[in-house]
């Protein structure tokens, strides 16, 4: 199996098995507890059923809109996720050209390998930081003034990880970063020898952004799960959100509010976007599904927020179904971490062509010529 | 497998079945016909989803919860099960630690293999005893005297065992009390040897708060469903509750309530809590599961008595959710005797610990602080 033959999220996610050590392929694709919100965010768009219109004379439609106060070519974009290096040696980096070359956002996360400078370096295209506030304060200070200084678009603040989720293939797998071999996960580094090659000889892993403030994560052998607990402040306020929107002075989202009555509060410290998402599954278990709750909360915001929808979006029918339901794009963390490791660069690229074309003839399918025609209308939920 | 590989539910039921003899095992796990019941306790809990709130500063969080005027640290509790020396030599002694540790409430059971003496001088924090209404009168003072004098917090009548459930399991097994060697159960109990060791080796088996009154369950090898079917009074009535409630003169619950009607006559009679539970899915197949049943409990009775959600759990997020919708705390059998089972009083405070745990995590997740926080606006139903 190689890349060519990777049609959807399931080719994808097969391949990336074959290439990653198992505690870091079951880090990908994992959730909390009994992954029932894994499992629900997408089972929860088959809950509803698009509705054609025939003979539209559509033609090419557009797909572009408008996110961060930036053009974008597709509505979808690639979340924050940390430590891609783990995934493959070019990590952040290879994300970023592979969203540059099809004109979407690349969000860099605050526990990202590679460094802001670094990636401003090699991209011009549309750049989101995800922010974590940690205890240490001068760190998210930091990663501000940092990220304007890169010329990054936007920001984003996490606000469901005050806590880790009970990750519970990582206690069996025995998942750190960076990686330690016990005897259990000797095997499958063993069986992986390409893995094991680029990793030890590229690169030194570390967590870029944040090494000269914390040794955390960097050279003791730590699981996320720890890191989160013991960096991260569970004491976080809608004060402290509000320090970093008016810090950041720019287009500003939330990530991870599933509430209608947080969604206003999000308008009202100045936010110009929310992320509703419950971080793909991998916290609060029985947590909704952020396609269950998003028309309720576009009702609550009408066109004061812009609202991407991130979590469990596996198709190209999943985007537009989001976007009618309200949504103002779709972003997606495992989808493209499993594109990643299995081909870098390259296989994000494969990726994005595949959504590229699915929601392209989709919205033909539809009789759609431009996103804003894709309204509730054409959504039918079953009773 | 040892105790340190199980974190969560699933994983000390596989070290139970690992460590004991078949028949007893899937007396814990088995329910009544075709377990229909069983199962919609636990997935009712999926068709309601948690809806957090963010940016609440949630650095410390407080479990703690009041039932039976009672102050407990966590919102759940050990609900009484019996024969609990068949799973572990140490039996209620175990889990009666164990729920002392974590300053919650310990249910006793009648069927209990340890008297609610030992208990009394084992524990100091607040503790159940469970009650069935049995045909002869003198039993059923007795055990009420003994339960008074050893300063027993509450008393919880259960009411929907008037006969034995079709445990078909235990019918394929061969499962009795105390364990009967026959052909088909001899191989598992053999396969078992430490098993055999400690329970031939740990003291006697007894039922000590029915011993002096009954045969059955002591010498006599009987089956679960034939001790209810033959000993317990299916005449009892809302009369019989009632003149227990008074005759205990303190906090008293009915176990077993599943419909409105009943919850109202519960609070005529002078309870002061009820435990909505089918019995863990043991009794009638078909019943409908405790959290579906909940809201309309509560919105009845709610304010005048404390409501248990009992039967089904597995997770923090499920008491979560339970609480949400106004229970004033969960409780539950298999809870902690998977645990039980599989390592004795370590195995049980491991379990608590883990609920715990996640009860803390998952209210932090939530953005609340404490148990009061919680209410039917963190919860959206699914579309049917």
């Amino acid at each position: 199996m190689n890349l060519k033959d990777c049609h959807n999220f399931e080719d994808f996610r097969k391949l990336a098995k074959k290439k990653l050590p198992s505690p870091i392929f079951h880090y990908i694709d994992g959730g909390s507890d009994d992954e029932t919100t894994l499992r629900r965010n997408t089972e929860s768009f088959s809950d509803c059923d698009l509705v054609p219109n025939i003979l539209a004379s559509v033609g090419k439609p557009d797909l572009s809109t408008t996110l961060f106060g930036k053009k974008i070519e597709m509505p979808i974009f690639l979340s924050p996720a940390a430590m891609q290096r783990l995934y493959h040696h070019e990590g952040d980096l290879a994300s970023a050209r592979a969203a540059e070359k099809f004109g979407i956002f690349y969000s860099m996360s605050s526990v990202g390998n590679d460094t802001i400078e670094e990636v401003s370096e090699i991209s011009k295209g549309p750049k989101l930081f995800q922010l974590y506030v940690h205890k240490d304060r001068s760190i998210s200070d930091d990663l501000i003034d940092r990220s304007r200084n890169s010329g990054f678009d936007a920001m984003c603040l996490t606000v469901d990880t005050l806590v880790a989720g009970n990750r519970e293939k990582d206690h069996r797998t025995g998942f750190t970063t960076p990686p330690k071999l016990t005897l259990q996960s000797l095997m499958s580094f063993a069986m992986r020898p390409q893995w094991v090659f680029n990793y030890l000889t590229t690169k030194k892993f570390e967590l870029a952004n944040i090494k000269n403030k914390t040794d955390k994560g960097t050279n003791i052998a730590q699981s996320v799960i720890d890191y989160i607990n013991e960096q991260y402040d569970p004491a976080m306020s809608w004060k402290d959100a509000e320090y970093c929107v008016k810090k950041w002075n720019g287009p500003f989202a939330l990530k991870g509010v599933m509430s209608v009555e947080d969604a206003k509060k999000a308008i009202d410290i100045g936010c110009t976007a929310i992320i509703i998402s419950n971080h793909g599954g991998r916290q609060l278990d029985g947590s909704r599904s952020p396609f269950d709750q998003i028309q309720a909360i576009r009702e609550a915001v009408g066109d004061k927020l812009e609202i991407i929808l991130d979590g469990g979006v596996r198709r190209g029918t999943h985007v537009l179904k989001a976007i009618a339901a309200g949504a103002t794009a779709c972003s997606f963390g495992k989808m493209f971490l499993f594109s990643l490791a299995a081909g870098g660069q390259q296989g994000v690229e494969h990726l994005l062509q595949n959504m590229h074309d699915e929601i392209n003839r989709n919205m033909v399918l539809m009789g759609c010529k431009n996103l804003k025609e894709l309204n509730s209308s054409k959504l039918i939920y079953r009773k | 497998m040892n105790l340190k590989d199980c974190h969560n539910y699933s994983d000390f039921r596989k070290l139970a079945k690992k460590k004991l003899p078949s028949p007893i095992f899937h007396y814990i796990d088995g329910a009544a016909d075709d377990e229909i019941t069983y199962q919609r306790n636990t997935s009712a809990f999926d068709d309601v989803d948690l809806v957090p709130n963010v940016l609440r500063g949630v650095e410390n969080v407080d479990l703690s919860t009041t039932i039976f005027g009672k102050k407990l640290d966590l919102p759940f509790y050990l609900a009484p099960t019996a024969l609990q020396k068949l799973f572990h030599y140490d039996g209620e002694r175990a889990v009666g630690k164990a729920a002392q540790k974590f300053n919650t409430m310990f249910g006793v059971s009648a069927l209990a293999t340890v008297s609610v003496e030992e208990i009394a001088s084992l524990i100091d924090t607040p503790k159940m005893f469970q009650f069935y209404f049995h045909k002869d009168r003198g039993l059923n003072d007795a055990v009420m005297e003994r339960v008074k004098a050893a300063k027993f917090d509450v008393m919880a009548l259960t009411v929907d065992t008037i006969t034995g459930g079709n445990r078909e399991r235990d019918l394929r097994t061969g499962f009795t009390s105390p364990p009967k060697l026959t052909l088909s159960s001899l191989f598992s109990f053999a396969t078992k040897p430490m098993w055999g060791i400690n329970y031939l080796t740990r003291g006697k088996f007894e039922l000590p708060h029915l011993q002096d009154h009954v045969g059955e369950g002591t010498s006599t090898a009987t089956s679960v469903g034939n001790y209810f079917s033959t000993m317990l009074d299916q005449s009892m009535n809302w009369k019989d509750a009632e003149n227990l409630c008074s005759k205990w003169g303190g906090h008293f619950a009915l176990k077993g309530i599943m419909s409105v009607d009943d919850a109202k006559r519960a609070v005529d009679i002078g309870c002061t809590g009820i435990m909505v539970s089918n019995h863990g899915g043991r009794q009638l197949d078909g019943s409908r599961a405790p959290f579906d049943q909940l809201a309309e409990i509560v919105d009845a009775v709610g304010d005048k008595l404390d409501v248990i959600c009992e039967g089904g759990i597995h997770r923090g997020t499920h008491m979560l959710k339970a609480l949400s919708l106004g229970a004033k705390a969960c409780s539950g059998g298999r809870l902690y005797l998977y645990a039980l089972a599989a390592a004795g009083q370590a195995g049980v405070e491991r379990a608590v610990n883990q609920y715990r745990l996640e009860l803390e995590r998952d209210m932090k997740l939530m953005g609340c602080n404490k148990i009061s926080e919680l209410n039917r606006n963190n919860l959206r139903f699914r579309r049917t």
